[in-house]
């Protein structure tokens, strides 16, 4: 099979497949505008790129140079917010033991769940 | 030079650059994740110099930028693990509901019964999603951003630390589901966790990770009705 050809050689690959990004991203803000949708417009983007993606393999080959980098550095954009956080300490300090529990409890018990239910189900289905 | 428009930006990237590599020497320990490693330098650095949060935020609205475009990229984890994971939709939908709702459950659970405020709740819901999308999801709901952050964060941190233990405890040992449950409750750097198992856990995680920020950037809105 040949590999989903990306862009031409003269074109500048990664600032192309950015600016393809925050298309993708502009949209799904236009659509949420207008349709009045409750959710943010990226995730519209990604909905999007995931349709046109799945029927057009070089659609999304052409997203990789950006896109690529950036999912392997994406903790790198959460260091602003963070330091925001660490600023906040005072408000985790005062709520502490309730924010303990249903993190811990909701993580714990959501993992266990995800876990045992899904390997079950896929057990399931190899038997039948 | 502390005030010009590029210092916290410089910063921020060398703190990262840092930490990433101070990770690297020291065996990749899950407790020193570089992104928990960082920001404490720069907050100590800011504190140190004076800098308030509000210039420095202005430094780097360009990370801040970035994190749209960011969330469009996701899509691409998803389209590579798509034939596995549409040959077994039926088991991955019915685990996404039930873990997203036992997960929702607990939250709002148990900080109801402890008393806390409705505000608490709203900051505490978009914990299990992936930062990008927990950041727009809680401006969304009304959560306190910042300190979703945090929690986010935490999560992913249990995530990576705990959760290959507390499966093996509970005998889930297909790296299809392990992949997906690391995934679902500690998105981005619980699949890092993941990826270090096998290149199949990984892809189940980030597919895990994509599908619940997907699921809880619907279901969250409505819940948070509740509580306004």
């Amino acid at each position: 099979m040949k590999p989903p050809r990306g862009w031409p050689e003269h074109v500048p690959a990664v600032l192309a497949a950015l600016a393809l990004l925050l298309g993708l991203q502009l949209l799904g803000t236009l659509v949420v505008d207008l349709a009045h949708l409750p959710v943010p417009g990226a995730v519209v983007g990604l909905f999007v790129l995931l349709v046109v993606g799945a029927r057009f393999r070089g659609f999304a080959a052409r997203v990789e140079p950006a896109a690529n980098p950036l999912l392997k550095h994406l903790q790198l954009l959460f260091i602003p917010p963070g330091v925001g956080a660490l600023t906040q300490l005072s408000t985790i300090a005062q709520s502490a033991a309730p924010l303990a529990v249903a993190v811990v409890g909701s993580f714990a018990l959501g993992l266990v769940v995800a876990g045992v239910v899904l390997q079950k189900l896929l057990r399931r289905k190899v038997v039948s | 030079m502390i005030h010009a428009p590029g210092f916290g930006l410089a910063l921020t990237l060398l703190a990262y650059l840092g930490a990433g590599e101070l990770h690297r020497r020291l065996g990749r320990p899950a407790l020193l994740a570089p992104v928990l490693v960082a920001m404490i330098v720069v907050s100590v650095v800011l504190e140190l110099l004076g800098i308030s949060y509000e210039e420095y935020l202005a430094s780097v609205s360009v990370l801040t930028l970035l994190l749209g475009p960011a969330t469009v990229a996701l899509a691409l984890p998803l389209l590579r693990s798509g034939r596995a994971l549409l040959a077994d939709r039926l088991a991955v939908l019915v685990t996404l509901l039930v873990t997203g709702a036992v997960s929702v459950g607990v939250t709002v659970g148990a900080l109801t019964a402890l008393g806390s405020s409705d505000s608490v709740v709203l900051t505490t819901l978009p914990r299990s999603v992936t930062t990008p999308v927990a950041l727009t999801v809680g401006e969304t709901i009304g959560a306190n951003t910042t300190l979703a952050v945090v929690l986010t964060l935490v999560s992913g941190v249990l995530g990576a630390t705990v959760a290959p233990w507390l499966l093996d405890r509970v005998r889930v040992g297909d790296p299809r589901a392990r992949g997906f449950a690391i995934g679902m409750v500690s998105h981005g750097i619980g699949t890092s966790r993941a990826l270090a198992e096998s290149d199949v856990a990984g892809g189940w995680s980030s597919a895990a990770m994509v599908l619940n920020a997907l699921a809880m950037t619907v279901v969250l809105p409505v819940v948070a009705q509740a509580f306004h």
